[in-house]
């Protein structure tokens, strides 16, 4: 399916970090604009990392990052960031100090687009006042604050880096609400990572899994679902073997008198290639977001990584 | 607006045909009136958790058989449905439906004496429901 037409929000064009510890890259990647793409990755897969390298928190050793057209570290970005909101995976130490209010009142100072009515209404729709030192709140509440924080200039491109991490339900439902017409409004663009299958599902129009520095694949979301399947075939006199050429299979399992359950990332072509070769499908039901996941790790050999995956939380 | 249309996510059904069915048939049943503005695109996607790209599909066609317009900037509502077209598209609804239990009893091994069969003993449940049982 590529009946989607977008500019480019966020490229990386070929951008590698070699440390002691850790090597990303070299990576290209191209997030739309005008849709939620959602990074989906064990811990420690680079996910991080890019938000840095786009917000130019930090560099890479090789390779150009481009936000909405301007290619980072090439000099002036006062007004590139104007139009961007980030939210990082853990708050800036050195703000606990700061009352929300104060916060508030840096990025009026700073952000031409500051509408402090919209972030008052932010901070209502999320119940929480900002009278508080950031660093006295409850983790939720600090995340609450952030989020309204992020969006009261009304970012053209938002950087949420595990947005929900502390939520209760309730606010995770509202925060889902509030970026959806935070969209609503055309031309937006929201970059996330997430642990929370639930969330990538509701949100997301594009998803891309990492692991362990490398891009693993870039995928819009109905597809990604559509072409995942759990199988349950049958046959007379079956053997495992005879199941290992199915188009896009991962993972076979006995499964019974003549019948196997298998994994196909190629769900149509299975079918057909099951129908051809005489074999019934019994059963059938789509994989969910952590068991493709999974075996896409389990494809290139990161077996203790796809039990990791298997662990996010549903 | 919220419209009534449920995903099966399992169902072999691809999400972007589930939805194109039930809404066409929402149309042209006349649930959905000429000039009903129909949810943004992504408040859809976000009501039936698919993501905008297949709602933006499913528009796209659904404007092309002419069932819905699309007014710049304003959104997109439901166009005027012909008596012809209506009666076209009356009996696909129905027809889709058949295909799907078709492939259902395939799955299964059925015959097509088997399916046959059961198909009339639908169709008696519903339009004779007093009726005796052979």
């Amino acid at each position: 399916m590529s009946d989607w037409k977008a500019e480019t929000a966020i490229s990386f064009e070929n951008v590698s970090v070699r440390k002691s510890d850790f090597v990303l890259g070299p990576t290209t990647l191209d997030i739309p604009g005008g849709y939620i793409t959602a990074i989906v990755g064990p811990n420690g897969s680079g996910k991080s990392t890019l938000f840095r390298m786009a917000l130019d928190l930090a560099k890479p050793d090789y390779g150009k990052v481009t936000v909405l057209g301007q290619e980072i570290g090439s000099g002036d970005d006062d007004e590139l960031k104007q139009h961007i909101g980030y939210v990082p995976e853990e708050p800036y130490a050195h703000e606990s100090r700061l009352k929300g209010s104060d916060k508030a009142k840096i990025n009026g100072f700073w952000y031409k687009g500051w509408d402090l009515f919209r972030y008052q209404e932010l901070l209502h729709i999320l119940q929480v006042n900002d009278h508080q030192l950031l660093g006295k709140m409850s983790k939720g509440m600090r995340r609450k604050t952030e989020l309204a924080l992020a969006l009261a200039h009304n970012p053209e491109l938002l950087l949420l880096d595990e947005p929900s991490s502390g939520l209760d339900p309730l606010a995770w439902k509202i925060m889902i609400d509030l970026l959806h017409r935070h969209m609503d409004q055309g031309d937006r663009t929201i970059l996330m990572t997430s642990h929370i299958v639930d969330e990538v599902k509701r949100l997301a129009d594009f998803i891309v899994f990492m692991a362990q520095g490398k891009v693993l694949g870039f995928y819009e979301k109905d597809e990604l679902f559509s072409s995942w399947f759990t199988y349950y075939v049958s046959g007379e006199g079956i053997e495992a073997r005879d199941l290992a050429d199915m188009p896009g299979q991962t993972g076979i399992e006995f499964a019974g008198l003549n019948t196997f359950r298998v994994t196909t990332g190629k769900a149509q072509d299975a079918e057909a290639w099951c129908a051809d070769a005489g074999l019934t499908v019994v059963s059938k039901s789509a994989m969910e977001l952590d068991e493709i996941m999974a075996a896409l790790l389990h494809g290139i050999g990161l077996e203790t990584k796809a039990n990791e995956a298997r662990g996010l939380r549903r | 607006m919220r419209l009534p249309i449920q995903i099966n996510e399992q169902s072999a059904e691809p999400l972007y045909h589930q939805i194109k069915v039930q809404l066409r048939a929402l149309i042209v049943s006349g649930q959905l009136e000429e000039d009903t503005l129909l949810p943004s695109i992504r408040e859809l996607a976000q009501t039936v958790k698919c993501s905008v790209i297949t709602v933006k599909r499913v528009y796209s066609d659904l404007e092309t058989e002419g069932l819905l317009r699309t007014r710049q900037g304003t959104g997109t509502y439901v166009a005027k449905v012909g008596d012809q077209e209506r009666y076209k598209h009356r009996l696909s609804v129905v027809i889709e439906a058949l295909d799907q239990a078709v492939g259902a009893g395939k799955r299964v091994q059925c015959t097509e004496e088997e399916l046959e069969g059961l198909f009339r003993e639908a169709v008696r449940k519903h339009y004779d429901p007093g009726g005796e049982q052979p």
